[in-house]
């Protein structure tokens, strides 16, 4: 779910884009310098899970995965947000590249909120990882409707009704995705839980 | 009423998934398209020096987001379609960009009618068996919305497909944007289509031995490792390529090639792009001509 | 295009091999004093080593999967930084200037070129090194095109990476590093899944180049006529280090070592009969001749290997009653870009018949692999077990159709062993209690019993391959298509393969650019070119086809080879 272009307000657009900037600044000062490129090719994997699809009824979602993210990379989950979704916008226009602010603090900062709820909770078996990782997939997913539904309110009362039908119709999905990183953190824990640190 | 609106956004989606061709039950096809597919055809886009052009559209498609008005969305989603013309760009590639914004659009056209709260002076209808009211103004809402949308989405292509990404990329460079960032952009463009290749491979390697998705937990499971072993497998891939850059002398700096050379003709080009812009939200906000 | 004219087997060969290198007066060029490094998580992977690499050596570093090869190769240019015990490049210790020089003079090409090409054209990648050793514009731009060209891939510069074919890519990585002008040169299996053609192109540029030169391979018949000087690593150790020519003399040290390949030379483990081996034929019906080899070459072995003789699999033709199980008439396939991939293809395989396909990489064996399996559709009538598979059916063929593919990463994404294998059947609905007792037995076909909790990514590259193996076996099909199954491993894990594979009662679809595997491991093989079949014959006739020349085929020139190194091993053998 991306924001797209002519929704937000101007004031919205701009003040979200200050924000995104800043924050990416503070991602790269916190990651090391070598670490930069591995971020660029981690977050082509992330591209890439983005646009696998599971069955839903009769349909089928993509997962968005802020959550994995936030447990994977850590601090530097927003950087590799940001990215991402300057790819999506430049290869497949999800979200426009005028939302791009946006997007990045709706995704991203939940992603932040939950790689260090991950280093909180995930202790050292294998079930507490499984469970910090659910909790983290779920929240991750819900955090970022939360604030998808908040941007919109800026844009004013009209927009209130398409927020909360979106914050309640994203609950299957978050529940998709807390099973979907339950089940990945279990298997990183078994077989690369350097990964996990 | 919420659920209503939820039931119809599901099959919104589904027939997006139809659309897209998810018949293909045998085959799976995730692929990414490439973003300068057209990048060496010719045109008034092609001429242009990257970073005015970039600098210009994009002052353009902030402008654009800011109208307000219905009648001059509509102008700018025209002033669009003739970049893409001028620009010899095929159809389906705005085919393309449009129908990705459909679920999240097609949720507002639907749902925005129905919920917005109501103001003095709306037009309400009534249809028999929806207890709710259709508020017209909600639906005008929303289709400048989607105007504003679409005219936006159809200029990001004359913006990055008439150039080759790199160079497009270089031009970035040059307008003061961080190096390290644009190099991460050209290395996860780099890599994307590498891992898409494994992630494909290792899907058919999957339903080889007879996996085939459904709504259930073992699905979920078996996604999960799925998604598991792309992330270890790409945990490694970054491992060796950072080796390799070390091993040809990375030092922290990406070496620059492209040298770009404005003619005045392209600042003229991009000052009228802002021009038009300007004008547009202008006219969009002294309320000149129409009412919405 | 054609391929570089067939190396005259006298000139180039001798020269590299007889020459013993005699360590030069002076300097070396690294000096390593009891170096050893330990990975992260514990693991020792190099232990107190000694080694001297003088100027214009050609050293071939060989030994097992996981002996320690592509580690020590990283501490030549300082991207791994030894742990105890020194290292000196020219002098002095790899860092602060010394570092940056040796990045710059020291080349390494690793394995996958996908780590190489990481700008968007090729002609990006190229300029890379040379433009971090601080070189000027126009002599990078010089540089480039020299060693694009040549590599001949000079009209692809500014294409994206994306869309090259392997052997492309391959060539490419290695013009990336050559522009660089290296005066050390480290390949790490540079041969890795090419076929013959793209090897002798591999193997001529190299042969070219005049600095010092370490090159880790199992190709031993590849090394033989590069380098001059073996050096062995086993289990994280130097076992040997002398002149080429000596140890694959010797063939006792070579077996210890999990290097034998001489297996492949199956007629040529007689070592009574005259080596004519044109005209032999390849069905040998008695086995007791080489009973007398056997002692000698069933060494102990290391732990889990089972002892592994060389045994000639006789191959008998399968008789004619036997029902055909795949029937293919005029199938072609055409991929989305328009191009053909095969056109017209007939082709019929019989139940217990093991056939191989071979051909160049890109004349479509993989593909028509993947019609019979299932997951690619082309045009035609396609039969399995005479029924008439029509689209809708062709989801189901999986249930009797088993492939493991070339890459066993493309098949390997379960946390365990057991979990991996049980796979496939649980796709099917088994029970349990049934489940478990397909995965012990598939486990035990391939020679894994015991590695139910073991991780697969942690396994060595040969288990990797036997436990996709396994996960295929599990699901008992009626017909196993191999693609490239030899690739990438070391002589003893295709040896092993061999067996597993002939023990095998399964109908057999073997795709190869292998000659030797191809040997010694099917009744019949199926010749394709560019997307057509251009012979269908029995194994012992094609191999002695001499139309192999023709088709770029041949590995004549290997099967020389490994001649003289035969004589060699019984002149050692029976005189020395």
């Amino acid at each position: 779910m991306h924001i797209s272009d002519g929704v937000l307000p101007v004031s919205i657009t701009i003040g979200t884009f200050a924000a995104t900037i800043a924050l990416t600044a503070v991602g790269v000062r916190k990651t090391k310098a070598e670490s930069l490129p591995k971020v660029a090719v981690v977050t082509s994997a992330f591209f890439v899970a983005s646009l696998i699809h599971l069955p839903l009824g009769p349909t089928s979602v993509h997962l968005s995965l802020p959550g994995l993210v936030g447990v994977l990379l850590g601090p530097s989950a927003y950087i590799s947000i940001v990215l991402g979704l300057a790819l999506q916008s430049l290869l497949f226009q999800f979200g426009g590249i005028t939302a791009l602010g946006a997007n990045s603090i709706m995704m991203g900062i939940p992603a932040l909120m939950v790689g260090w709820l991950f280093k909180q909770l995930k202790g050292t078996t294998l079930k507490s990882h499984a469970i910090a990782g659910a909790l983290c997939g779920f929240l991750g997913t819900i955090l970022s409707v939360g604030f998808l539904a908040a941007l919109l309110y800026t844009g004013g009362e009209d927009f209130l009704g398409v927020g909360k039908i979106a914050f309640v119709a994203s609950l299957p999905v978050s529940i998709i995705e807390a099973i979907i990183a339950n089940f990945t953190v279990i298997f990183l824990f078994k077989v690369k839980p350097e990964l996990l640190k | 009423m919420a659920i209503v609106a939820i039931i119809i956004r599901r099959l919104l989606k589904a027939a997006r998934d139809r659309k897209a061709g998810h018949h293909h039950r045998h085959e799976h096809d995730w692929s990414v398209p490439v973003i300068d597919a057209c990048s060496d055809l010719d045109s008034v886009f092609h001429k242009w020096d990257p970073r005015l052009k970039i600098f210009s559209i994009l002052v353009y498609c902030f402008l654009v987001a800011a109208l307000t008005k219905i009648i001059w969305a509509f102008c700018a989603l025209i002033i669009s379609l003739a970049a893409v013309k001028l620009a010899k760009i095929p159809f389906r590639n705005t085919k393309r960009r449009l129908m990705a914004m459909f679920g999240f659009l097609g949720m507002f056209l639907v749902i925005m009618p129905l919920t917005v709260p109501t103001q003095p002076g709306d037009l309400l209808l009534f249809f028999q068996p929806i207890p709710v009211p259709f508020n017209v103004r909600g639906l005008l809402v929303a289709i400048r919305i989607i105007l504003k949308a679409f005219a936006i989405a159809l200029i990001m292509e004359p913006l990055l497909n008439t150039a080759p990404l790199p160079v497009t990329i270089q031009a970035l460079r040059h307008l003061r944007v961080p190096d390290m960032i644009c190099q991460m952009i050209l290395l996860s463009h780099r890599y994307i289509f590498v891992f898409l290749n494994e992630a494909n491979r290792m899907y058919t390697g999957m339903r080889v031995r007879g996996f085939r998705q459904k709504t259930n937990l073992a699905t979920l499971h078996t996604m999960g490792n799925f998604l598991g072993m792309l992330f270890v497998s790409s945990f490694n891939r970054t491992q060796r390529v950072y080796e390799a850059m070390l091993s040809r002398g990375y030092n922290g700096t990406f070496p620059v090639y492209t040298d770009f050379f404005a003619r005045p003709k392209d600042w003229l080009f991009g000052i009228a792009w802002i021009l038009l812009g300007t004008g547009l939200l202008l006219l969009d906000r002294t309320g000149a001509f129409i009412i919405w | 295009m054609t391929g570089p004219a067939l190396l005259s087997f006298g000139e180039t060969m001798h020269d590299l091999a007889t020459d013993v290198e005699v360590p030069k007066e002076g300097q070396n060029l690294f000096q390593l004093r009891s170096l050893s490094f330990s990975y992260a998580d514990g693991h020792r992977a190099l232990q107190d080593i000694d080694l001297d690499i003088f100027p214009g050596d050609r050293i071939a570093l060989v030994g097992q999967n996981g002996a320690g090869k592509t580690t020590l190769v990283r501490h030549l240019n300082g991207i791994y930084t030894n742990q105890a015990g020194s290292l000196l490049y020219k002098g002095q210790s790899i860092q602060g200037d010394n570092l940056i020089r040796a990045r710059r003079q020291v080349g390494i090409l690793f394995q996958d070129p996908d780590d190489h090409l990481f700008n968007n054209t090729i002609y990006e990648d190229v300029a890379f090194g040379p433009m971090n050793q601080g070189l000027a514009r126009d002599v990078v731009d010089e540089r480039v095109r020299k060693a694009l060209e040549r590599v001949e891939l000079d009209h692809l510069m500014f294409k994206a990476p994306n869309n090259l074919s392997l052997g492309q890519k391959k060539r490419a990585a290695f013009a990336a590093i050559m522009a660089m002008e290296p005066e050390v040169l480290i390949l790490d299996e540079p041969t890795a899944n090419l076929d013959s053609r793209q090897e002798k192109i591999f193997d001529e540029l190299l042969l070219d180049y005049r600095g010092t030169l370490i090159c880790i391979s199992h190709d031993l018949l590849f090394l033989y006529g590069l380098c001059s000087r073996a050096v062995v690593l086993d289990h994280g150790k130097i076992h040997h280090d002398y002149s080429l020519k000596e140890l694959v003399s010797h063939r006792a040290s070579l077996r210890e070592h999990g290097l034998d390949f001489t297996f492949r030379f199956i007629d040529c483990c007689h070592s009574s009969e005259s080596h004519d081996h044109s005209k032999e034929s390849h069905e040998h019906t008695e086995s007791h001749e080489h009973s007398e080899n056997l002692d000698h070459l069933a060494l102990s072995q290391s732990d889990k290997e089972t002892a592994v003789r060389i045994i000639t699999p006789p191959m008998e033709s399968v008789p004619d009653e036997k029902s055909q199980v795949i029937r293919l008439e005029n199938y072609s396939f055409q991929y989305k870009d328009g191009t053909w991939g095969f056109k017209d293809i007939n082709m019929t395989v019989k139940e217990g018949e093991k056939i191989a396909i071979v051909g160049e990489n890109g004349a479509g064996k993989s593909t028509l692999a993947g019609c019979i399996l299932g997951v690619k559709q082309g045009s035609g009538k396609y039969y399995f077990k005479n029924d008439l598979i029509m689209h809708s059916a062709r989801g189901e063929l999986w249930r009797q159709i088993g492939m493991v593919f070339q890459d066993s990463s493309d098949q390997l994404f379960c946390p365990s062993c057991e979990e991996e294998v049980a796979f496939g059947p649980k796709q099917m609905g088994l029970s349990p209690l049934e489940l478990e007792k397909r995965v012990t037995e598939a486990l035990a076909l391939v020679k894994l019993s015991g590695f139910e909790k073991r991780v697969p990514m942690n396994l060595s590259g040969g288990e990797r391959k036997r436990l996709a193996i396994a996960a295929v076996l599990s699901m008992r099909p009626q017909v196993l298509i191999l693609d490239e199954p030899s690739a990438n491993l070391d002589p003893r894990n295709e040896e092993l393969l061999l067996h597993i594979l002939h023990d095998l009662p399964v109908t057999q679809i073997l795709i190869s650019h292998d000659m030797f595997f191809v040997n010694n491991s099917s009744h019949r093989t199926v010749v394709m070119n560019q997307g057509s079949i251009l012979s269908d014959l029995p194994t012992s006739d094609f191999i002695e086809d001499e139309h192999l020349v023709g088709h770029q085929l041949d590995y004549a020139y290997k099967n020389v080879c490994g001649r003289e190194i035969m004589k060699m091993q019984e002149e050692v053998e029976n005189g020395g």
